[in-house]
């Protein structure tokens, strides 16, 4: 059977997709400033080698040594007596390092803030004159390498134009687009960000964009870079959230992925770099590169990114000091909280976000008394923070949109409401759950959270055109197929004739049995006059592959033919079309026509599986053998694959081969008929 | 000719900047003022002078930096009105070779001045970069009419503000050309402190 599909909808806000595509079914397989600090007791003469030195290195020099990010050194005593003053005032003032959660609510890892012993043994060794003292007592200091910091990486990718940031003026937020080039997937265990100008730029987030949409979006000019905060990217036929905050600061150079989560990249996916950059006093060159680092182990957990969000409610009249907006989500799973990033503009002044536990235990998850989105970051926990289901999370965000507020763009303030521009605002939280259970048997239980946040949206903003889809698409991934009908007709409703609502309709309502409602809802996306041609190419896909699996093979044939002829380039019309021929019995024009789908996408393991079928009847066993280990390396823990090579391999006698694939069969399922009664067929090992 | 004497800075300037008041023209010779190739320099006011703005910076500093592009833009906004603006690096580590090096980096097209004794920082009481000192030129005469910052931008190292709304700087230009008082600031500048003289680097290799 060849699943129906769902055109993709994605919505993206500022840096990370809300929003995921197409539900059904993969086609292709089934600070607070601190008060002046107390001297330390001791009353010792403090020196560089003793006192100051580890101070620095411990938590400063990772930015601030010599092409670092820091705009100046404070390696060496001669650093440090330079800007002495400096560091007291901004160390007291708990302007550096930078950490903006306050102590106590959350227990994050790297956590940067610096002790109040610390700031005041700084504050004295400037009080007190400076004293080198012995450099045998200095420790070693720390070195920098100022290439990779993981070594060489296994691709680096660079955006495809240098862009020249101006000297002056106000911070620029744009987003660079890095083509990834290679044609087979690989997973990412470590990134790595080298900007070609540290010290201007400030943060960057790194997107994937599954279907290159963004480049498309701006097919003209994609290579200069495109300035905004804010993106809107599709995420392409499957549920395949965005799940990994790729996230960099300056002191994070190498970005590490826990070893049982690294993250995916396939061909024809585009990185998009959106990047905070403050001018420095002269142009400077931002030539970024990325470094990618592969591992050949798939993920073995797989965590969301959820959002909470009060867009809707921002808009903050001018002058009004204390704007306070709040947002809150139940949880319909357990899961445990990885990681934590709060995203306001300049107007943004508190932010608390908590969970309220089942059994009303109230836990923080981070406090920021004094928003500075210069010093945004994401928040990882030192340990995972466990979230039952029902435990609500919640929001709270303050504005000041008065003159008072120093970073306020705006003199005099106007009103300000949502929007892209670094002027506008948003309130925004990400919270990196991973769900605790997760039974392959069942859907992903995460589209069980993906329900619960468009559910939520849907509360604040009823008529949402995104949300609607997006639920209906997390119902239909759950099998909720009735639900998701009656989203889909809503959206119909209220914007009727949308080709991408009529094919997502058509396949919830192929899924709820109504295969002649499902036609129908095909055929007005055909004829929807909006319709582009993937969108065309989805419903005319979803309406041959009705018929095929109603086994109206002439229909289906007529249907895929018209489909080819429209999208040449659809792997899987190919592959549909070949499942036809080959039941109406062409099976060579079968074969061709999996041969045309696995040269569009050689990544299909069904393609290949397939071929391996077809070949295997016409008696091209040992072609059908390596067709069937190509699928089984690109879907290792397919029992069925693994059974039916051992089936080709015992046919052409390789019997311990064919009673490897047997046995490795019923280790991924157990229960597995076929491969147990062909493992009692083998001759005896000898 | 419009002459800032080290007479008039060493002797008078103290007493006459607090009272606001004239200083008198007199020879430069004890002044130990140098452009970048080392020259002494004892004339900063050209013919048509009416305004003399002294910038004071230093080449390491991010806040002092970032500042250039915006004494670029006065320089030019004054340009025909007979401003004169001149960089002045008071830190003992800004030698001729490393102001040279960053007057490139930063494409700087003003007159410079090597301060590393600190005549001038003393002259005009600044004590950080960036910071402005601003005279009026009367005749032969200059008299120091502002020094402070040169915008609010920066509150403080953790606080600034996307733009300035108050240009202080620009307005005490304005106000000597239009013969206006100058009106000083709210704040005092945000920057980094000037590296007494005595604080020289005891690691850095001397330049020429």
């Amino acid at each position: 059977m060849t699943p129906p599909r769902i055109p993709p909808l994605v919505q993206f806000l500022f840096v990370f997709i809300v929003f995921f595509a197409a539900a059904l079914l993969e086609r292709s397989s089934p600070v607070k400033a601190a008060s002046q600090p107390d001297a330390p007791a001791s009353s010792a003469l403090l020196t560089w080698a003793h006192d100051i030195a580890p101070i620095l290195y411990n938590n400063c020099t990772t930015c601030h040594h010599p092409g670092g990010a820091g705009p100046f050194s404070l390696l060496t005593y001669s650093d440090a007596k330079r800007w002495a003053p400096q560091v007291a005032k901004v160390t007291a003032s708990r302007y550096m390092p930078p950490w903006l959660p306050e102590p106590g609510h959350g227990d994050f890892a790297d956590t940067r803030r610096l002790s109040d012993t610390d700031i005041a043994i700084l504050h004295r060794w400037l009080a007190t004159g400076m004293a080198e003292g012995k450099l045998a007592e200095a420790p070693k200091p720390p070195t920098y390498d100022a290439t990779w910091q993981l070594g060489k990486p296994d691709l680096v990718l660079k955006a495809p134009q240098p862009y020249t940031l101006s000297a002056g003026g106000t911070d620029v937020f744009r987003n660079f687009v890095l083509p990834y080039p290679r044609t087979e997937s690989h997973y990412i265990r470590a990134m790595e960000i080298r900007p070609g100008a540290p010290q201007v730029v400030h943060h960057a987030n790194v997107l994937i964009d599954r279907t290159a949409s963004y480049r498309r979006q701006h097919s003209a000019d994609w290579q200069q870079g495109i300035p905004g905060m804010e993106i809107l990217l599709d995420a392409g036929n499957t549920f395949d959230p965005d799940s990994h905050f790729l996230f960099w600061k300056p002191d994070t150079p190498a970005l590490i992925e826990p070893e049982d989560m690294p993250w995916r990249l396939d061909p024809g996916n585009d990185l998009i770099l959106n990047i905070h950059l403050k001018p420095s006093g002269k142009p400077e060159t931002i030539d970024v590169q990325i470094g990618l680092y592969f591992t050949e182990k798939p993920p073995t957990k797989q965590p969301m990114l959820l959002q909470l969000d009060r867009d809707d409610a921002l808009d903050i009249q001018p002058g009004d000091k204390n704007f306070v907006v709040d947002d809150s989500l139940t949880l319909p799973i357990d899961v445990e909280a990885l990681g934590v990033y709060p995203h306001a503009h300049y107007l943004g002044k508190d932010m608390q976000v908590w969970a309220i536990l089942p059994n009303g235990q109230k836990k923080w998850l981070v406090w920021i008394r004094d928003w500075d989105i210069d010093r945004q970051s994401v928040y990882r926990y030192r340990e995972p923070v466990q979230l039952p289901k029902g435990t609500v999370l919640h929001m709270r965000y303050v504005y000041d949109n008065s003159e008072s507020n120093p970073r306020n763009p705006h003199t005099p303030p106007v009103r300000v409401r949502a929007g892209n521009r670094s002027e506008d605002e948003m309130a925004h939280l990400w919270l990196q759950v991973l769900p605790l259970h997760n039974d392959p048997d069942q859907p992903d239980p995460r589209l069980q959270l993906e329900e619960a946040w468009m559910r939520s949206r849907l509360r604040k903003t009823p008529d949402d055109p995104i949300s609607l889809y997006n639920l209906g698409a997390a119902l239909t991934g759950e099998g909720k197929y009735k639900e998701a009908v009656e989203i889909y007709k809503k959206e119909n409703n209220a914007r009727p004739n949308d080709p991408r609502t009529l094919t997502a309709l058509g396949a919830a309502l192929d899924g709820a049995g109504d295969w002649q409602a499902a036609r129908k809802a095909f055929e007005e996306a055909l004829a929807a006059a909006a319709a582009t041609h993937a969108q065309l190419c989805d419903a005319g896909f979803d309406l041959a592959s009705i018929d095929l699996r109603r086994q109206q093979f002439n229909d289906a044939e007529k249907e895929f033919r018209n489909q080819l002829s429209a999208c040449p380039e659809d792997a899987e019309s190919h592959a549909g079309l070949a499942a036809t021929l080959g039941s109406e019995g062409d099976i060579d024009a079968a074969q061709s026509e999996l041969r045309a789908a696995i040269n569009l996408n050689p990544n299909n393991p069904q393609t290949h599986s397939a071929l391996a079928q077809v070949l295997s009847s016409t008696g091209n066993l040992a072609e059908a053998i390596t067709e069937q280990k190509a699928a089984l390396k690109l879907q290792e823990d397919d029992a069925d694959g693994w059974s039916n090579l051992g089936v080709l391999e015992a046919r052409t006698g390789q019997i311990e081969s064919a009673r490897h694939d047997f046995e490795h069969a019923l280790k991924i399922q157990p229960d597995h008929a076929q491969a147990k009664a062909n493992l009692t067929h083998l001759p005896a090992a000898p | 000719m419009s002459l800032l004497t080290r007479n008039a800075i060493l002797t008078t300037a103290t007493v006459l900047i607090a009272s606001g008041g004239w200083l008198s023209n007199s020879p430069m010779s004890g002044l130990h003022v140098t452009d970048p190739e080392g020259h002494n320099i004892s004339q900063f006011a050209p013919g048509n002078a009416r305004v003399v703005v002294l910038m004071f910076a230093a080449t390491d500093c991010p806040i002092s930096r970032r500042y250039i592009p915006e004494i670029a833009r006065l320089q030019q906004e004054f340009f025909s009105q007979g401003v004169a603006f001149w960089w002045v690096f008071p830190n003992p580590d800004d030698t001729a070779a490393v102001v040279r090096k960053h007057e490139l980096d930063f494409s700087i097209h003003s007159q410079t001045l090597i301060d590393t004794r600190q005549e001038l920082v003393r002259l005009t009481h600044v004590s950080v970069t960036p910071e402005a000192a601003v005279f009026a030129v009367n005749g032969a005469g200059l008299r120091e009419v502002y020094h402070g910052r040169i915008d609010d931008r920066y509150l403080s190292f953790n606080q600034s503000r996307p733009a300035a709304t108050h240009h202080d700087l620009e307005e005490a230009i304005k106000a000597v050309l239009t013969g206006h008082p100058v009106t000083p600031p709210d704040e005092g500048p945000v920057g980094c402190s000037i590296v007494p003289a005595t604080l020289s680097n005891p690691h850095s290799n001397p330049q020429p």
